[in-house]
Protein backbone atom coordinates (compact mmCIF):
# COMPACT_ATOMS: atom_id res chain seq x y z
CA UNK A 1 0.00 0.00 0.00
CA UNK A 2 2.47 2.41 0.61
CA UNK A 3 4.71 1.35 -2.47
CA UNK A 4 1.00 2.06 -4.18
CA UNK A 5 1.39 5.50 -2.65
CA UNK A 6 4.75 6.52 -3.33
CA UNK A 7 4.24 4.99 -6.92
CA UNK A 8 1.35 7.37 -7.55
CA UNK A 9 3.04 10.67 -5.49
CA UNK A 10 6.83 10.17 -7.41
CA UNK A 11 6.80 9.89 -11.07
CA UNK A 12 9.89 7.95 -11.99
CA UNK A 13 11.65 6.24 -14.98
CA UNK A 14 8.81 3.06 -14.69
CA UNK A 15 5.93 5.22 -14.90
CA UNK A 16 6.54 6.87 -18.56
CA UNK A 17 8.32 2.91 -19.80
CA UNK A 18 5.18 1.71 -19.13
CA UNK A 19 3.29 4.78 -20.36
CA UNK A 20 5.48 4.08 -23.75
CA UNK A 21 4.34 -0.09 -23.80
CA UNK A 22 0.65 0.43 -23.50
CA UNK A 23 1.35 3.22 -26.46
CA UNK A 24 2.93 0.28 -28.06
CA UNK A 25 0.65 -2.35 -27.24
CA UNK A 26 -2.18 0.33 -28.51
CA UNK A 27 -0.67 0.76 -31.76
CA UNK A 28 0.29 -2.92 -32.30
CA UNK A 29 -3.26 -3.55 -31.66
CA UNK A 30 -4.66 -0.88 -34.40
CA UNK A 31 -2.01 -2.30 -36.94
CA UNK A 32 -3.08 -6.21 -36.48
CA UNK A 33 -7.10 -5.83 -35.77
CA UNK A 34 -8.18 -2.23 -38.00
CA UNK A 35 -8.63 -3.25 -41.74
CA UNK A 36 -8.39 0.03 -42.80
CA UNK A 37 -5.29 1.72 -44.41
CA UNK A 38 -5.51 5.26 -42.59
CA UNK A 39 -6.09 3.70 -39.41
CA UNK A 40 -3.09 1.69 -39.92
CA UNK A 41 -0.62 4.37 -40.63
CA UNK A 42 -2.26 6.05 -37.52
CA UNK A 43 -1.40 3.19 -35.28
CA UNK A 44 2.31 3.31 -36.87
CA UNK A 45 2.28 6.73 -35.60
CA UNK A 46 1.25 5.49 -32.17
CA UNK A 47 4.06 3.13 -32.23
CA UNK A 48 6.83 5.82 -33.40
CA UNK A 49 5.52 7.57 -30.15
CA UNK A 50 5.91 5.48 -27.77
CA UNK A 51 9.16 4.67 -28.77
CA UNK A 52 10.10 8.55 -28.65
CA UNK A 53 8.75 8.32 -25.21
CA UNK A 54 11.26 5.91 -24.30
CA UNK A 55 13.98 7.76 -25.85
CA UNK A 56 12.72 10.92 -24.09
CA UNK A 57 12.24 9.09 -21.07
CA UNK A 58 15.92 7.36 -20.64
CA UNK A 59 17.23 10.98 -21.83
CA UNK A 60 16.12 12.49 -19.22
CA UNK A 61 17.24 9.55 -16.69
CA UNK A 62 20.60 9.54 -18.18
CA UNK A 63 21.23 13.12 -18.35
CA UNK A 64 22.38 12.29 -21.92
CA UNK A 65 20.79 15.06 -24.48
CA UNK A 66 21.80 12.48 -27.26
CA UNK A 67 18.20 10.48 -26.71
CA UNK A 68 16.66 13.94 -27.77
CA UNK A 69 18.58 14.25 -30.78
CA UNK A 70 17.28 10.95 -31.57
CA UNK A 71 14.14 11.53 -31.13
CA UNK A 72 13.99 14.06 -33.56
CA UNK A 73 15.52 11.96 -35.89
CA UNK A 74 12.71 9.76 -35.00
CA UNK A 75 9.67 12.79 -35.71
CA UNK A 76 11.51 13.34 -39.27
CA UNK A 77 11.34 10.00 -40.17
CA UNK A 78 7.74 9.83 -39.00
CA UNK A 79 6.60 12.74 -41.33
CA UNK A 80 8.29 10.98 -44.64
CA UNK A 81 6.99 7.53 -43.55
CA UNK A 82 3.53 9.45 -43.23
CA UNK A 83 3.54 11.88 -46.49
CA UNK A 84 4.71 8.56 -48.50
CA UNK A 85 2.25 6.24 -46.96
CA UNK A 86 -0.86 8.47 -47.50
CA UNK A 87 0.33 9.29 -51.32
CA UNK A 88 0.08 5.48 -51.66
CA UNK A 89 -3.28 5.01 -49.59
CA UNK A 90 -4.66 8.08 -52.38
CA UNK A 91 -3.00 6.20 -55.13
CA UNK A 92 -4.71 3.19 -54.11
CA UNK A 93 -7.66 4.19 -53.78
CA UNK A 94 -8.07 6.09 -57.59
CA UNK A 95 -7.76 2.61 -58.88
CA UNK A 96 -9.10 0.34 -56.23
CA UNK A 97 -11.51 2.79 -55.37
CA UNK A 98 -10.76 1.03 -51.91
CA UNK A 99 -8.60 1.40 -48.91
CA UNK A 100 -9.45 -1.90 -46.96
CA UNK A 101 -5.74 -3.78 -46.77
CA UNK A 102 -7.50 -7.25 -46.85
CA UNK A 103 -8.26 -6.38 -50.71
CA UNK A 104 -4.94 -5.50 -51.71
CA UNK A 105 -3.69 -9.06 -52.56
CA UNK A 106 -2.54 -8.55 -55.96
CA UNK A 107 1.09 -8.93 -55.47
CA UNK A 108 0.39 -12.20 -52.86
CA UNK A 109 -0.06 -14.89 -54.98
CA UNK B 1 8.70 63.34 -1.38
CA UNK B 2 9.41 62.02 -4.58
CA UNK B 3 12.72 60.69 -3.61
CA UNK B 4 10.93 58.99 -0.10
CA UNK B 5 8.30 57.17 -2.69
CA UNK B 6 11.32 55.94 -4.49
CA UNK B 7 13.34 54.76 -1.71
CA UNK B 8 9.91 53.15 -0.44
CA UNK B 9 9.86 51.28 -3.81
CA UNK B 10 13.38 50.39 -3.40
CA UNK B 11 13.05 49.01 -0.46
CA UNK B 12 9.61 47.01 -0.90
CA UNK B 13 11.75 45.64 -4.24
CA UNK B 14 14.47 44.56 -1.94
CA UNK B 15 11.91 42.80 0.62
CA UNK B 16 10.46 41.17 -2.44
CA UNK B 17 13.86 39.99 -3.80
CA UNK B 18 15.33 38.92 -0.72
CA UNK B 19 12.00 36.26 -0.49
CA UNK B 20 13.72 32.96 -1.07
CA UNK B 21 11.88 30.96 -4.12
CA UNK B 22 9.97 27.71 -2.77
CA UNK B 23 12.51 24.71 -3.39
CA UNK B 24 11.71 22.38 -5.83
CA UNK B 25 12.01 19.59 -3.92
CA UNK B 26 9.18 20.51 -1.16
CA UNK B 27 6.81 20.51 -4.25
CA UNK B 28 6.91 16.90 -4.96
CA UNK B 29 8.37 13.87 -3.31
CA UNK B 30 10.75 13.20 -6.58
CA UNK B 31 11.57 17.06 -6.66
CA UNK B 32 11.85 17.68 -10.26
CA UNK B 33 8.06 17.51 -11.76
CA UNK B 34 4.76 17.23 -10.14
CA UNK B 35 3.11 14.27 -10.45
CA UNK B 36 -0.33 14.77 -11.07
CA UNK B 37 1.11 16.27 -14.59
CA UNK B 38 1.91 13.31 -15.50
CA UNK B 39 -1.26 11.50 -14.72
CA UNK B 40 -3.76 13.60 -16.08
CA UNK B 41 -1.42 13.69 -19.51
CA UNK B 42 -0.89 9.93 -19.37
CA UNK B 43 -4.24 9.63 -19.27
CA UNK B 44 -5.12 11.80 -22.10
CA UNK B 45 -2.83 10.33 -24.17
CA UNK B 46 -3.66 6.39 -22.56
CA UNK B 47 -7.77 7.36 -23.88
CA UNK B 48 -6.57 8.94 -26.70
CA UNK B 49 -5.30 6.32 -28.41
CA UNK B 50 -7.69 3.68 -27.47
CA UNK B 51 -10.13 6.81 -29.24
CA UNK B 52 -7.90 6.64 -32.09
CA UNK B 53 -8.06 2.62 -32.94
CA UNK B 54 -11.88 2.06 -31.80
CA UNK B 55 -13.33 4.68 -33.67
CA UNK B 56 -15.54 4.31 -36.49
CA UNK B 57 -15.53 7.52 -37.97
CA UNK B 58 -11.69 8.63 -39.73
CA UNK B 59 -12.38 11.95 -39.05
CA UNK B 60 -12.52 11.29 -35.02
CA UNK B 61 -9.98 8.70 -35.01
CA UNK B 62 -7.57 11.74 -35.87
CA UNK B 63 -8.70 14.08 -33.65
CA UNK B 64 -8.51 11.61 -31.08
CA UNK B 65 -4.69 11.13 -32.23
CA UNK B 66 -4.05 15.21 -31.75
CA UNK B 67 -5.64 15.15 -28.12
CA UNK B 68 -3.10 12.41 -27.81
CA UNK B 69 -0.50 14.12 -29.47
CA UNK B 70 -1.07 17.05 -27.53
CA UNK B 71 -0.94 15.14 -24.08
CA UNK B 72 2.52 13.42 -25.57
CA UNK B 73 4.00 16.84 -26.04
CA UNK B 74 3.30 17.68 -22.22
CA UNK B 75 4.41 14.46 -21.49
CA UNK B 76 7.66 15.57 -22.87
CA UNK B 77 7.91 19.03 -21.13
CA UNK B 78 7.84 17.05 -18.35
CA UNK B 79 10.77 15.31 -19.39
CA UNK B 80 12.95 18.73 -19.79
CA UNK B 81 12.90 18.13 -23.71
CA UNK B 82 10.91 21.30 -24.55
CA UNK B 83 12.05 21.78 -27.81
CA UNK B 84 10.63 18.51 -28.17
CA UNK B 85 7.37 19.12 -27.16
CA UNK B 86 7.04 21.96 -29.34
CA UNK B 87 8.27 20.19 -32.45
CA UNK B 88 5.63 17.65 -31.31
CA UNK B 89 2.98 20.41 -31.56
CA UNK B 90 3.99 21.24 -35.06
CA UNK B 91 5.11 18.62 -36.64
CA UNK B 92 2.94 15.98 -35.45
CA UNK B 93 -0.69 17.64 -34.48
CA UNK B 94 0.43 20.39 -37.03
CA UNK B 95 1.20 19.00 -40.16
CA UNK B 96 0.61 15.03 -40.35
CA UNK B 97 -2.67 15.38 -38.84
CA UNK B 98 -3.87 18.27 -41.23
CA UNK B 99 -2.28 15.63 -43.84
CA UNK B 100 -4.47 12.81 -42.77
CA UNK B 101 -7.50 15.24 -42.46
CA UNK B 102 -6.73 16.09 -46.17
CA UNK B 103 -6.76 12.57 -47.44
CA UNK B 104 -9.43 11.97 -45.28
CA UNK B 105 -11.68 14.72 -46.96
CA UNK B 106 -10.48 13.75 -50.45
CA UNK B 107 -11.39 9.75 -50.12
CA UNK B 108 -14.28 11.01 -48.33
CA UNK B 109 -15.55 7.14 -46.91
CA UNK B 110 -16.18 6.20 -43.74
CA UNK B 111 -15.13 2.27 -42.43
CA UNK B 112 -17.89 0.00 -43.36
CA UNK B 113 -16.52 -2.67 -41.13
CA UNK B 114 -14.32 -1.84 -38.05
CA UNK B 115 -12.43 -5.38 -37.43
CA UNK B 116 -12.44 -8.08 -40.38
CA UNK B 117 -13.69 -11.35 -39.71
CA UNK B 118 -11.11 -12.55 -41.81
CA UNK B 119 -6.85 -12.87 -40.92
CA UNK B 120 -7.54 -15.19 -37.95
CA UNK B 121 -3.62 -15.50 -37.98
CA UNK B 122 -3.50 -11.87 -37.45
CA UNK B 123 -5.83 -11.75 -34.57
CA UNK B 124 -4.31 -14.46 -33.20
CA UNK B 125 -0.76 -12.47 -32.81
CA UNK B 126 -2.72 -9.40 -31.74
CA UNK B 127 -3.68 -11.20 -29.12
CA UNK B 128 -0.66 -12.92 -28.27
CA UNK B 129 0.96 -8.86 -28.14
CA UNK B 130 -1.35 -8.20 -26.06
CA UNK B 131 -1.07 -10.74 -22.97
CA UNK B 132 2.68 -10.64 -24.26
CA UNK B 133 2.05 -6.95 -22.90
CA UNK B 134 -0.74 -7.34 -19.91
CA UNK B 135 1.97 -10.22 -18.31
CA UNK B 136 4.93 -7.59 -18.77
CA UNK B 137 3.72 -4.81 -17.58
CA UNK B 138 2.11 -6.83 -14.59
CA UNK B 139 5.68 -7.95 -13.75
CA UNK B 140 7.26 -4.53 -13.85
CA UNK B 141 4.65 -3.24 -11.85
CA UNK B 142 4.62 -6.19 -9.30
CA UNK B 143 8.06 -5.21 -8.83
CA UNK B 144 9.49 -2.60 -6.48
CA UNK B 145 10.62 0.37 -7.39
CA UNK B 146 13.35 1.51 -6.09
CA UNK B 147 15.08 4.86 -5.92
CA UNK B 148 17.42 3.84 -8.64
CA UNK B 149 14.48 4.69 -11.56
CA UNK B 150 13.85 8.44 -9.44
CA UNK B 151 15.45 10.85 -12.17
CA UNK B 152 17.67 13.44 -10.63
CA UNK B 153 17.82 17.31 -11.18
CA UNK B 154 18.82 18.02 -15.16
CA UNK B 155 21.59 20.22 -15.81
CA UNK B 156 20.61 23.71 -16.38
CA UNK B 157 21.50 23.51 -20.21
CA UNK B 158 19.62 20.29 -20.54
CA UNK B 159 17.17 19.92 -23.20
CA UNK B 160 17.70 23.28 -25.03
CA UNK B 161 17.96 24.46 -28.57
CA UNK B 162 21.29 25.31 -28.44
CA UNK B 163 22.45 21.79 -26.99
CA UNK B 164 20.35 19.66 -29.66
CA UNK B 165 22.13 21.84 -32.31
CA UNK B 166 25.54 21.16 -31.38
CA UNK B 167 24.59 17.72 -31.02
CA UNK B 168 23.74 17.65 -34.93
CA UNK B 169 26.26 19.48 -36.20
CA UNK B 170 29.02 17.27 -34.47
CA UNK B 171 28.14 13.67 -33.77
CA UNK B 172 24.70 13.53 -35.52
CA UNK B 173 25.99 15.11 -38.54
CA UNK B 174 26.00 12.31 -40.98
CA UNK B 175 22.03 11.25 -40.00
CA UNK B 176 21.02 14.78 -39.83
CA UNK B 177 22.52 15.24 -43.51
CA UNK B 178 20.95 11.35 -44.37
CA UNK B 179 17.50 12.39 -42.58
CA UNK B 180 17.31 15.86 -45.22
CA UNK B 181 17.90 13.50 -48.21
CA UNK B 182 15.57 11.11 -46.78
CA UNK B 183 12.70 13.83 -46.61
CA UNK B 184 13.59 14.96 -49.78
CA UNK B 185 12.89 11.20 -51.42
CA UNK B 186 9.52 11.37 -49.44
CA UNK B 187 8.44 14.77 -51.04
CA UNK B 188 9.64 13.80 -54.77
CA UNK B 189 8.12 10.07 -54.00
CA UNK B 190 4.64 11.47 -52.66
CA UNK B 191 4.12 13.43 -55.55
CA UNK B 192 5.10 10.82 -57.99
CA UNK B 193 2.78 8.21 -56.14
CA UNK B 194 -0.20 10.83 -55.64
CA UNK B 195 0.26 12.37 -58.56
CA UNK B 196 -2.55 12.04 -60.82
CA UNK B 197 -3.01 9.68 -63.96
CA UNK B 198 -6.72 10.73 -64.80
CA UNK B 199 -6.10 13.14 -67.60
CA UNK B 200 -3.49 10.81 -69.23
CA UNK B 201 -5.34 9.12 -71.93
CA UNK B 202 -5.62 12.70 -73.63
CA UNK B 203 -1.94 13.15 -74.33
CA UNK B 204 -1.78 10.19 -76.72
CA UNK B 205 0.74 7.95 -74.56
CA UNK B 206 -2.04 5.16 -75.15
CA UNK B 207 -1.40 5.01 -78.72
CA UNK B 208 2.11 2.89 -78.44
CA UNK B 209 0.74 0.49 -76.31
CA UNK B 210 -2.35 0.04 -78.36
CA UNK B 211 -0.28 -0.31 -81.64
CA UNK B 212 1.88 -2.85 -79.89
CA UNK B 213 -0.73 -4.68 -78.80
CA UNK B 214 -2.69 -5.01 -81.83
CA UNK B 215 0.81 -5.39 -84.35
CA UNK B 216 1.47 -8.90 -82.27
CA UNK B 217 1.10 -10.33 -85.49
CA UNK B 218 3.25 -8.19 -87.71
CA UNK B 219 6.11 -6.09 -86.13
CA UNK B 220 7.39 -4.06 -88.71
CA UNK B 221 3.61 -1.97 -88.88
CA UNK B 222 3.23 -2.09 -85.86
CA UNK B 223 6.62 -0.44 -84.97
CA UNK B 224 5.99 1.83 -87.92
CA UNK B 225 2.48 2.99 -85.63
CA UNK B 226 4.16 3.58 -82.80
CA UNK B 227 7.11 5.59 -84.31
CA UNK B 228 4.11 7.61 -86.19
CA UNK B 229 2.71 8.24 -82.91
CA UNK B 230 5.79 9.75 -81.25
CA UNK B 231 6.13 11.66 -84.66
CA UNK B 232 3.14 12.89 -84.43
CA UNK B 233 3.48 14.28 -80.64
Amino acid sequence: MQLLVQNLLSVGLHHYLILAVVLFGIGTFGVFMRRNALTTLMSIELILNGGNLTLLAFARSHQDMRGQALALLVIAVAAAEAAIGLAIVVGVFRNRHNTNIDELNLLRY
Amino acid sequence: MIAVATSDLASLLMQVAQVQPVPASSLTPAGWTPAWAFWILSALVVVGAISTIAQRSLISAVMSLVATFFGLAGLYATLSAHFLAAIQVLVYAGAIMVLFVFVIMVLNRDEVERVSDRGLLDKAIGAGALVYLAVRLGEVIASPVGPVSRMSKPAPEFGTVAKIGEYFFTEFLFPFEAISILLIIAVIGAVVVARTVVSRPTTGYEVPNAAGRAGEGGDDHADGDAHGAHGGH
